[in-house]
């Protein structure tokens, strides 16, 4: 065995020039597929964080059918227990009430409906990064209660500016009575996402209540967690033990299915990828052994001639692959390495671009895992070997005497 | 049937052989007759396309024969499967062949042994029956080179050491001495002569070269697949 291995690992550097390309070449395919997954992970969670930091939380508690209607009666059952329970929570690590209504609002140039958000500003500011997000103004820093922030396109729409009033006109619960009311632009947001910027406005939640006749009732409770792995847990009990009561309790992956989808289709992407990648490297491969199976025909049959089993010789085969493996993964988790470290320092600008609903908002950053760096090469070995099986039944098969034509 | 004598070590009956070259059938061998007793130093002769190397190949199981028979050590070669062809070429034949017969990668030293790796000889049993046969072919110092760094007749040498250091009952040589010079040539026949009267291993080999005919005892004349001539020099 240790001669085979030996003598494998020798042939492999007799044509050193053929085994850098081919070693190259299948480098550069698992190069490609550690850094094809470690962009797929960033570009995850990069969507993740745009889409449950911007507003969404990652996690959310309503009234069962409120999603659906949006009607202003369907608030959260038992508020204040559900709150109660909320605070008590080790794995919660914020959560904050908001109203949610379909409203009118108008300015002296112009008027649009939009989505009008009734919410607390200082639990606001650790689920949502609206406070982040502004570009003039304040966010609700005094006590005013008729201060409004709304989106820079809203702005741009109603043609207002900071201080401007605006009018909201919203139906009340249960009267279903028309209630207005004028407020002063205290902040000017600007996320890059085209439906937070035009059609959201941002009211305190007492002045939302008062407004829509909902006194201490709420909409929406947004959660955020104290692990990214509870919120991804769809069979968490914490989903069934708020889901009581005529209300729901939902993680991001249920109130936004576009985006897992989207993740399912990222997956199949990468398998695809490293299909394609593979049989590829399987071509180099092949050609690779056989045309040093071709250059060293005489050398086989004497082998065989000598008294080598047909099965000795294959597995001679198999251990070169093996070797051309070994090597090419060496070189594919180097360049993996250093083009995924590179750009995970350096960040992919992919800013304002709309994927799967969820636009990015931040740089995105490929994720280095350790699994990249030993499934990934694993796969590369087993497959190379597996690939090595051709040529090396084709050896086994070799007529010592034809194989030694030239002699013999 | 002609393997009667226990002293024969190869014995064919009728053999002949036929393949084709480019769709053009060709007959390589017609009908051979032959016998050859142990510790005979036998060459078998004749011009370029005589069918000496397809001799060779069927006698040691390299190639199948198209009709006839061929036994070895008594071993009718047709009734063996390619597994134990294997183990019987293993066991009872050394090869050496006109050139490129070493691998390049392996050192002498582990040219010589690998056939005795096939064997399972112990470790130690091997370096020292290596060290003896390097040592009496006058390739004592080179056991760690690799062959392309040996001259040709040095590299012939390593061949026939690897041939016999497994101590097989039969050399099969297809001219070895054809890519040297004719001094080299003779010396190689020589050695391998000196191997054959100390060691009784018998050697068939094949040559074209008058002078290194000369060297045999016996001289099989082979001609268009037939043989022509059979005789004992001395």
């Amino acid at each position: 065995m240790r001669l085979y291995l030996k003598l494998a690992w020798r042939n492999l550097f007799r044509n050193k020039r053929r085994t850098f390309i081919a070693g190259t070449a299948i480098g550069i395919g698992l190069a490609s597929l550690i850094y094809v997954d470690a962009l797929i992970i960033g570009m995850e969670e990069n969507m993740i964080h745009s889409a449950t930091a911007s507003f969404l939380g990652e996690g959310q508690i309503h009234r069962e059918g409120f999603r659906e209607t949006f009607e202003v009666e369907k608030t959260i059952v038992n508020l204040d227990e559900i709150t109660a329970q909320l605070e008590q929570e080790a794995i919660v690590s914020h959560f904050t009430l908001r109203t949610l209504n379909f409203s009118m609002i108008s300015s002296p140039a112009n008027v649009s409906a939009v989505s009008m958000v009734g919410i607390e500003p200082a639990t606001e500011r650790h689920l949502s990064q609206i406070d982040e997000a502004l570009i003039e103004g304040a966010y609700f820093d005094g006590d005013g209660g008729h201060d409004i922030v709304i989106g820079s396109k809203l702005a741009e729409l109603l043609e207002v500016g900071l201080g401007d009033r605006v009018v909201l006109t919203a139906a009340e619960a249960y009267t279903c009575d028309l209630a207005q009311a004028m407020f002063r632009i205290s902040g000017i947001y600007h996320f890059n996402i085209s439906d937070m910027d035009k059609a959201m406005a941002f009211v305190r939640l007492d002045k939302a209540r008062e407004m829509l006749n909902l006194m201490g009732e709420a909409h929406e409770i947004a959660i955020t967690f104290t692990d990214t792995k509870y919120d991804r847990a769809k069979d968490l009990p914490f989903w069934s033990s708020y889901s009581t009561g005529g209300n729901e309790a939902l993680g991001w992956m249920e109130l936004l299915p576009e985006l897992e989808a989207a993740f399912e289709l990222s997956s199949f992407s990468t398998w695809l990828i490293g299909l394609i990648l593979f049989a590829v490297v399987a071509l180099g491969i092949v050609n690779t052994l056989f045309m040093s199976l071709y250059e060293r025909m005489f050398e086989f049959g004497v082998l065989r001639a000598v008294g080598t089993r047909p099965w000795v010789l294959a597995r001679l085969i198999l251990f070169e692959a093996a070797s051309l493996a070994v090597v090419s993964s060496v070189l594919g988790m180097i360049l993996g390495f250093i083009v995924t470290y590179i750009f995970a320092q350096t960040g992919i600008d992919y800013t304002g671009i709309e994927y799967a609903g969820v636009t990015f908002r931040d740089l995105l950053y490929p994720v280095m895992e350790l699994k990249q760096y030993v499934y990934y090469p694993i796969w590369v070995f087993v497959f190379t070997t597996l690939i090595g099986l051709y040529p090396a039944s084709f050896a086994a098969r070799l007529k010592p005497a034809k194989a030694m034509r030239r002699s013999f | 049937m002609k393997n009667d004598t226990a002293d024969n070590i190869i014995v064919t009956e009728g053999v002949t052989k036929e393949y084709s070259d480019h769709g053009v059938p060709v007959n390589a061998l017609r009908g051979v007759d032959l016998s050859i007793q142990k510790g005979e130093f036998t060459a078998i002769v004749g011009p370029s396309g005589s069918g000496k190397t397809t001799f060779l190949n069927v006698i040691s199981g390299l190639d199948n024969v198209s009709g006839g028979k061929v036994w070895l050590n008594n071993k009718l070669l047709s009734s063996m499967s390619g597994k134990e062809l294997s183990d019987f070429r293993r066991d009872n034949i050394g090869f050496i062949f006109q050139a490129y017969n070493l691998i390049p990668v392996l050192t002498v030293e582990e040219n010589v042994e690998y056939i005795m790796l096939l064997q399972g000889v112990p470790r130690q049993e091997r370096h020292a029956r290596v060290e003896g046969i390097l040592d009496e072919l006058g390739l004592k110092g080179f056991a760690n080179r690799l062959p392309t760094k040996l001259s040709g007749g040095q590299q012939q040498r390593v061949a026939v050491a690897r041939a016999i250091v497994s101590r097989p009952a039969l050399v099969l040589a297809d001219e070895p001495t054809a890519n040297l010079d004719s001094k080299t040539g003779i010396e190689l026949i020589d050695m391998m002569r000196t191997l054959n009267e100390t060691g009784g291993t018998t050697f068939v080999f094949s040559t074209h070269d008058t002078k290194i005919m000369e060297r045999a005892r016996r001289l099989v004349v082979l001609k268009d697949g037939q043989v022509e001539k059979d005789e004992s020099h001395r």
